[in-house]
């Protein structure tokens, strides 16, 4: 191994020194404790950005050690051009959760044990990326499922928080435990856990297995991703945790399931084997998006409009990985990064404006323009951002989804129909945005007193999402790798 | 007598261990803690001796000379074996945990005097149970650990419901040995014979009626449902080291006894799997359902520990049903770190009743400000139990998930499609029980504060405490020694 495995090693590594570091800095103030992971995530962020030149170079990186040798099971992580998209998209997230968690309310209490959770919870989302080996991926999926379930029932607003954790983890659970049954009928097959070599055998498999274990993976995977009729964790879980907790959950770990259907049932078998499914995830995407959306519209609880409006993404992105073509599955990949951005954008606003009002429901904001200009500012770049308008970001990968779609051979009924369900989204968004800053229903009290960091950080990612929109070019090279990575080429 | 001395030695050291304990405690009225200390040291030196088995039972060309006492009519004959020896050295060391606990867990206890030389009889009874050669044998050795279970378990018999408790395991335990003599009759009409070497090389319908009443007589005593009626009495109304010396060995043991009686007298391999599989889905779905309406610490765990039965039923059925091996490694394994983690689970909840004079969980919210190591190491038994990963559980996890995907048809697939099922209604169970600990309820906590028994607790409780939650999270994590282990065990038990 050389140095550049090493280095690989420490984002897995580093989250754990800080963790420690935190368990045992009991008296760290929040502003400590909050630094502590901040630098952390981005020693994460730095690392694969040096690790560039390698992959430019047509090598990935490999940092592997043997584990559990009697099992097979070795600590092995690679660094290839589809997991760098999704990690970096995901520490990116954190960071900006953490920034933003400094200015805000949440964590106050324990904060050494919030932002060691914090940290584990971008640990296992990293190390899910990261891993190439069954049993660590499964238990770095695991993971953020546990950081992110004991945040909730810490830090969650509300009596039902127990009840909420418990929703999540079970629903969440079930979709882990599909997922672990293919990752071992993999290893029992081939008696090996890592997944380089998997990849190159799985495809020969007897057709009837891999129809099992696609239909697990995809079922699994979806679960993760809240498509419909199995998002049913995601709304309750969103509004009951803390915000920052919130943000990565959208922005970041909604994406793994993506990273899950990419790196498993796409990259193990062939494009023949996934074909049979094809329609079906198109149709599944197509209907998450559609009841997303509605679900948005009908919901008054500003925290929960957002928190459909993942349903109804995810189902863009679903749509796209079912077209099983170049454009929609790099479409999908992008979407994943633009829909991070723009959910981290949105939230970070709801969470401005819960501490500024004081009030949840839709009906009772309204008129905030005047009074909160900036954030009115980024709010509508942020809805014109999920909304799809051009030049901002998720127009490009709407764009490449629905080429997608159009070239997948299915009925042009679908595509059609998915196009015309953005329609949706630009309603509940407007009403969103119309609602809240230009509505005559006036809270009663409004703080405009706002923090400067939540200031400052829902600035930042405002300008990163039109930055991200205007140059698109960087973004669409990475994902064309990332498939190319895991596929070999497409056609 | 002729043989090898150091086959008897273990139980020789354990019997007369707990005679000594009992004479010199009653002689010079030694202390609980000092009896608790003479118990440790009798189970290191069965620790040892025990340990000193394991090379001559590698010697693979010599191992027939490997046995102690008399072949003639009436004489009793122990032949050692791997599978006994393993399990032997696991429940020693679990009791060590345990005594060294009970050293201050039964503080106020004035009758402490009698348990420290039960467990020890107990642990003895257990491992004869495993060596003995001959049917009459393993009948009085299993009648010993029935009568010193039920002395045990009614230990504090000014409560009521402890005496009812072990009422219930002594007439359900005393059923069980019946139909196990039921069985000796049918073997010695059928044969002649109460060797086991000598029945199985002349078995007939008659041994094979005889292994069915075994098979009944060890599934009371392991607690297969329906026959599992005593468990939940019993380890919520025992002293909580005794609950979990049951709950996490002994009972547990008799389904590693009931295959080594069972195939001897004419049972197949796939028989005896089948029947294990099929009651391991009974016990998993009463245990898991059952357990989501407790409320009481120790009765939720007597439930886990049912559907803990099944997983370790399901997982050794597999490893005869379909001949394999690695099934049978993982049962070991399976046995090994549920005898570490459900015992840890109720040496805190007993902790917790010690400390605060309830187990119910309602009642003990916010009870980590006040005992945060043993809100943590609940949590850890408990998170291990539900497979968490990076704690024992999961490696038991992803070994039945292997063993049942490796046999592969559609009987293992059921099974494991129910032990999914039961994961998940698991989880509904112990995550509620795990959080609550930590739920902030100021006026709880104050009550906690004000109603503690005692507040401080030593290092008694402690070391055992820490020690057993290391163990959980550090076999979680580096497995390998564990698993090198018992496939070393299984290796030999092949070759054998």
């Amino acid at each position: 191994m050389n140095t550049y495995a090493y280095l690989l090693s420490g984002i897995t590594l580093l989250p754990v020194l800080g963790v420690i570091i935190l368990l045992l800095w009991k008296k760290a103030t929040k502003t400590q404790a909050a630094f502590l992971g901040i630098i952390s995530e981005t020693c994460a962020l730095i690392i694969p950005i040096i690790l560039l030149s390698e992959l430019r170079a047509g090598r990935s990186v490999v940092f592997s050690l043997p584990w559990i040798p009697n099992m097979g099971v070795s600590f092995s992580l690679e660094l290839n051009w589809l997991s760098l998209v999704f990690l970096i998209t995901e520490v990116l997230v954190t960071l900006a959760a953490m920034i933003y968690s400094l200015g805000d309310k949440d964590g106050e209490k324990r904060s050494h044990y919030y932002y060691a959770l914090l940290l584990l919870f971008s640990l296992g989302m990293s190390g899910t990326t990261l891993a190439d080996d069954v049993f660590l991926f499964y238990i770095f999926w695991e993971l953020m499922l546990i950081a992110s379930c004991i945040l909730i029932i810490s830090w969650g607003h509300g009596e039902n928080r127990l009840r909420v954790a418990l929703k999540y983890f079970i629903i969440t659970h079930i979709g882990s435990l599909m997922v672990l049954v293919c990752l071992i009928l993999l290893y029992v097959n081939f008696g090996t856990a890592s997944l380089s070599a998997l990849t190159l055998q799985a495809a020969t498999l007897p057709v009837q297995t891999q129809v099992f274990m696609i239909i697990f993976f995809l079922i699994g995977f979806c679960i993760k991703m809240a498509i419909f009729p199995v998002h049913l964790w995601l709304p309750d879980a969103h509004t009951v945790a803390p915000m920052p907790v919130t943000i990565i959950l959208a922005a970041a770990m909604l994406s793994m399931g993506t990273y899950g259907v990419l790196r498993f049932p796409v990259a193990l078998f062939s494009l023949e084997a996934m074909q049979p499914f094809a329609l079906w995830m198109m149709i599944a995407g197509l209907i998450s998006e559609v009841y997303g959306a509605l679900m948005a519209l009908a919901e008054k609880d500003i925290k929960r409009i957002i928190a459909y409006s993942s349903v109804s993404q995810m189902g863009y992105i679903l749509f796209g990985l079912g077209s099983l073509t170049h454009d929609g599955m790099v479409g999908s990949i992008m979407h994943v990064i633009y829909h991070a951005i723009v959910k981290a954008l949105l939230f970070m606003v709801v969470g401005i404006l819960l501490a500024a009002a004081r009030e949840r429901n839709i009906d009772k904001i309204g008129g905030l323009a005047k009074k909160m200009p900036v954030i009115t500012v980024c709010a509508a770049i942020g809805i014109l951002g999920i909304s799809g308008m051009p030049p901002l970001g998720i127009f490009n990968s709407e764009w490449m989804i629905f080429a997608g779609g159009f070239d997948s051979g299915f009925p042009i009924v679908l595509t059609v129909i998915t196009l015309l369900g953005s329609i949706l989204t630009v309603i509940y968004s407007l009403r969103f945005f119309g609602k809240i800053f230009f509505g005559d229903t006036k809270p009663e009290k409004v703080d405009t007193n706002i923090s400067k960091t939540l200031l400052i950080s829902t600035v930042a990612v405002t300008v990163f999402l039109i930055i991200e929109g205007l140059t698109p070019g960087p973004l669409l090279a990475w994902s064309e790798l990332g498939l190319v990575s895991i596929l070999g080429g497409l056609p | 007598m002729e043989g090898n001395i150091a086959v008897i030695l273990p139980i020789v050291i354990l019997m007369g261990g707990a005679l000594v304990i009992y004479v010199l405690t009653r002689a010079l009225r030694l202390s609980n803690k000092i009896e608790a200390l003479l118990a440790i040291l009798v189970l290191a030196g069965a620790l040892a001796a025990l340990l000193n088995l394991v090379q001559p039972l590698n010697d693979l060309a010599n191992i027939n000379d490997l046995f102690y006492g008399s072949r003639q009519p009436g004489g009793i004959l122990f032949f050692p074996n791997i599978v006994g020896v393993y399990i032997g050295v696991i429940a020693c060391f679990i009791c060590l945990f345990i005594c060294a606990y009970s050293g201050e867990y039964l503080s106020r206890d004035p009758r402490f005097l009698l348990f420290y030389p039960m467990i020890l009889l107990t642990i003895a009874g257990l491992l004869s149970m495993f060596f003995a050669a001959d049917l009459f044998n393993l009948f009085l050795m299993a009648e010993l650990t029935t009568i010193t279970g039920s002395a045990l378990i009614a230990f504090r018999f000014t409560k009521e419901e402890a005496v009812k408790a072990g009422f219930k395991y002594l007439v359900m335990s005393s059923l069980g040995t019946m139909t196990m003599m039921l069985g000796i009759y049918f073997i010695y009409r059928g044969t002649g014979r109460l060797y086991l070497t000598e029945i199985a090389s002349m078995t007939n319908d008659f041994t094979r009626i005889g292994a069915a009443c075994f098979l009944v007589g060890f599934s009371i005593k392991a607690g297969v449902v329906p026959l599992h009626t005593w468990v939940p009495d019993v380890y919520h109304h025992a002293p909580s080291a005794v609950s979990g010396l049951f709950a996490g060995i002994t009972s547990k043991s008799m389904l590693f006894i009931m295959p080594m009686i069972a195939l001897q007298l004419g049972m197949t391999a796939q028989e005896l799997g089948l029947y294990l599989m099929v009651f391991a889905s009974f016990n998993m779905l009463v245990g898991v359902i059952r357990m989501l309406t407790q409320q009481q610490l120790r009765r939720f765990l007597s439930y886990s520990s049912i559907a803990q039965t099944g997983y370790l039923m399901f997982t050794l059925g597999i490893g005869y049903y379909y001949q394999l091996p690695s099934a049978y490694a993982a049962g070991l394994y399976l046995l090994s770190i549920i005898a570490f983690m459900k015992c840890l689970a109720f040496l805190t909840a007993g902790n917790y009743e010690y400390r605060f004079g309830t187990g119910n969980i309602n009642q003990l919210m916010g009870a980590n400000r006040l005992v945060p190591l043993n809100a943590f190491a609940f949590s850890t038994a408990l998170a291990g139990l539900s497979g968490i990963p990076l704690l024992a559980g999961f490696t038991g996890k992803w070994l039945i998930f292997t063993a049942a995907l490796t046999a592969g048809d559609a009987f293992a697939i059921a099974g494991l499609v129910i032990f999914l099922v039961c994961t998940v209604i698991g989880s509904i169970g112990y995550l509620p029980m795990l959080v609550k600990q930590y739920q902030r309820s100021r006026a709880n906590l104050k009550s906690l504060e004000k109603n503690q028994l005692t507040v401080t607790s030593t290092l008694w409780i402690g070391v055992p405490v820490v020690v057993l939650t290391l163990i959980v999270i550090v076999t979680g994590v580096f497995p390998t020694p564990w698993i090198n282990l018992i496939e070393n065990v299984v290796s030999l038990v092949a070759a054998v």
